[in-house]
């Protein structure tokens, strides 16, 4: 954003501006299309998922506002507005104030490290995937304090559910990303995106193969493994169907949200469309490529850039628009996929969700970063200087290899992935043993 | 620039300050454990002003967000806590300061008698030394030792926890579906008629 600031404002308008102005200019933009743009994707994701959750259960959805229904949620944030603020009379008022805030802020953070387009990002942390779910993890603490703050039984449970479950899912979701951490040697997610173009054969250039930018490491069986752990989490996360315990409507009213009307409560809905929103998109940048398809590389080489001071502009908007699109219709895929899964599968009990956190995802995801290393080491062992004359042996050579890390690692992955899911399975007993279990255990049922 | 970065220091530590001292002056349990995560929030930024971003982030990612939820999950898990009541060892608040104080000096004593104040020039750009990668080559170099032993040591507190929290196996109630708790039900009758 800074350079191209520089340029209009010094290279064609000749206004020789300081460099803190190009900075401080750039930034207020971002900050405000990141301010503008993030409640518009939330409007838009509430519409869209009621519109397919209806389209699942047979029904028709929202359809009367505007045409197809589509100004539905523009007509219920006018109603969110016009609501009476009701707060409970033993609620701590000032905690009960500040816990939306609280639980929205770190989402519109989050945005900060995202990029929507080549070259169009906020900023480029060095450890931008760490500050991405560091930050996310700061909204527990709104939680608790909404939970507490409404002095409400069902409100307190929802908000002990909710941190239980960010706490404990939050494990395999960093295990799971430490892997393309590894494959990367970065954090940054620009670099991240960066790495994944070239073909689908990962970390091998073929020659006279154009950038089709489809290097994505869900093509390798250690970034497959790795998406389907970090995909779980990231519905646990999000409070998703299969894992939405914490604010089960049929067992605590609304969770934490229960005390809460207004505005406020469309602050916590902005946050939790937001968070999944943000969440869908890391899954997209990590392991999809993010803005990366076919034709960004050949339109980027001609757009001005960093190595290419000389470029056209046009081709940075047309590279822009259609990695961008890329990005949203990848994204908003995965969003759908959630959509989908709470169209599919019933909600989980506490107990089962906790178990299928530690006993069947972390231990993938541990195993995945061993075939990770394998994978590397395999890979780019001519890295190595002791090693370096390997290189010497020609593509054919470095073909096989790539194969063999493949199949191993497949084979690797696949196990772990047998073997998790018969230890887990649920143990056939006979009726006499559930007895023997049941005299053995509690008096009730004698 | 610098008098920018002054400026923002002294905000900052401020707010680190008064939270810090509000934590001890609130009589609600729960109040100060809130202020003590607006503490932590601020020593993040007073380190993203010293442009250790890594150790920033992981400020936020270890205080913010696991060690004061847990603080958190403890008050309200503990009995008549949360009352309000609070100050049950007032009398003895100069002692409280005393001890305090003294374990300030150990950490600030040594610090200020080694430090040399005679600093000629400010360090370079690239000799940073809070990065992710330096400070993952220090673990795994210089002080690989340390960390595999608080590895060790974090690994026995989980096991133990596992162990203090673990209940037999035998004491507990199973949660059993519909189907088969219709099906114990029925096998039960049957055992009854049939004695």
């Amino acid at each position: 954003m800074a350079d191209v600031i520089n340029h209009v404002l010094n290279t064609m308008l000749g206004l020789n501006a300081p460099e803190w102005l190009i900075i401080f200019i750039s930034n207020s933009i971002a900050v405000t299309l990141i301010f503008a743009i993030a409640p518009l994707q939330m409007l838009f994701m509430t519409y869209f998922e009621r519109r397919a959750i209806a389209r699942m259960q047979d029904r028709l959805g929202p359809n009367r506002v505007g045409p197809k229904g589509i100004f539905q949620p523009v007509a219920d944030g006018v109603k969110m507005f016009t609501k009476e603020d009701i707060v409970p009379t033993a609620a701590d008022k000032m905690v009960h104030l500040l816990a939306p805030c609280v639980v929205a802020a770190p989402v519109m953070f989050m945005f900060a490290v995202i990029p929507w387009g080549p070259g169009m990002y906020a900023v480029d942390l060095d450890t931008g995937l760490l500050f991405f779910f560091a930050i996310s993890s700061v909204s527990a603490v709104g939680l608790m304090m909404a939970g507490w703050a409404s002095y409400n039984k069902f409100a307190l449970l929802g908000a002990m559910r909710a941190v239980a479950q960010m706490v404990s899912y939050e494990v395999p979701a960093l295990i799971s990303i430490a892997v393309i951490v590894m494959l990367t040697n970065s954090m940054s997610i620009v670099s991240i995106i960066e790495a994944q173009s070239g073909l689908f054969i990962s970390q091998v250039d073929v020659a006279g193969i154009p950038d089709l930018g489809l290097g994505w490491f869900i093509f390798s069986p250690v970034g497959l493994l790795g998406f389907i752990c970090f995909f779980i989490a990231a519905l646990a996360e999000g409070e998703r169907t299969p894992f939405d315990i914490p604010e089960a409507d049929s067992e605590i009213v609304a969770g934490y949200m229960t005390e809460y009307s207004g505005m406020k409560f469309a602050l916590f809905f902005l946050a939790q469309y937001l968070l999944n929103f943000l969440l869908c998109a890391i899954t997209v940048i990590t392991f999809f490529g993010g803005w990366q398809g076919p034709g960004i590389s050949w339109l980027w080489s001609m757009a001005v850039s960093e190595a290419n001071p000389a470029g056209n502009p046009i081709f940075n908007v047309l590279a822009g628009i259609l990695g961008t699109f890329y990005f949203l219709a990848k994204t908003y895929f995965f969003f759908f996929v959630m959509i989908w899964i709470r169209g599919a599968f019933p909600r989980l009990r506490v107990d089962q969700l906790m178990g299928f956190g530690w006993k069947f995802v972390i231990p993938l995801t541990i195993v995945n970063i061993f075939s990770a290393s394998l994978w590397i080491g395999w890979i780019r062992w001519e890295l190595n200087p002791d090693l370096a004359f390997l290189s010497a042996l020609g593509e054919p050579y470095s073909f096989a290899r790539w194969g063999f890390a493949f199949v191993a690692t497949l084979v690797m992955n696949v196990a772990a992935y047998t073997l998790m899911t018969r230890i887990n399975r649920s143990p056939d007993e006979t009726i006499d043993e559930l007895v023997a279990d049941q005299v053995f255990g509690a008096v009730t049922l004698r | 620039m610098e008098l920018l970065i002054q400026i923002i220091f002294v905000l900052i530590s401020t707010l680190i300050l008064g939270a810090a001292v509000m934590v001890v002056r609130t009589r609600n349990v729960i109040h100060s454990a809130l202020w003590l995560i607006a503490s932590f929030f601020g020593i993040g930024a007073l380190y993203l002003l010293l442009e250790a971003e890594f150790l920033a982030i992981a400020q936020v990612l270890i205080y913010v967000g696991a060690i004061s939820v847990l603080i958190l999950f403890a008050i309200m898990l503990t009995h008549n806590v949360t009352s309000g009541e609070g100050h049950k060892f007032y009398q003895r608040w100069w002692l409280a300061l005393l001890v305090s104080l003294m374990l300030f000096a150990v950490i600030l004593v040594p610090t200020l008698v080694g430090q040399d104040w005679t600093i000629t020039a400010r360090p370079s750009e690239e000799s940073a030394i809070a990065g992710a990668v330096e400070m993952g080559t220090a673990f795994m170099r210089e002080y690989l030792l340390p960390f595999e032993i608080a590895a060790v040591l974090l690994l026995v507190a989980l096991t133990g926890a596992i162990v203090i929290a673990y209940e037999e196996r035998a004491q507990r109630r199973r949660i059993l579906t519909l189907a088969q708790e219709l099906a114990l039900r029925k096998q039960q009758q049957q055992n009854h008629a049939e004695e």
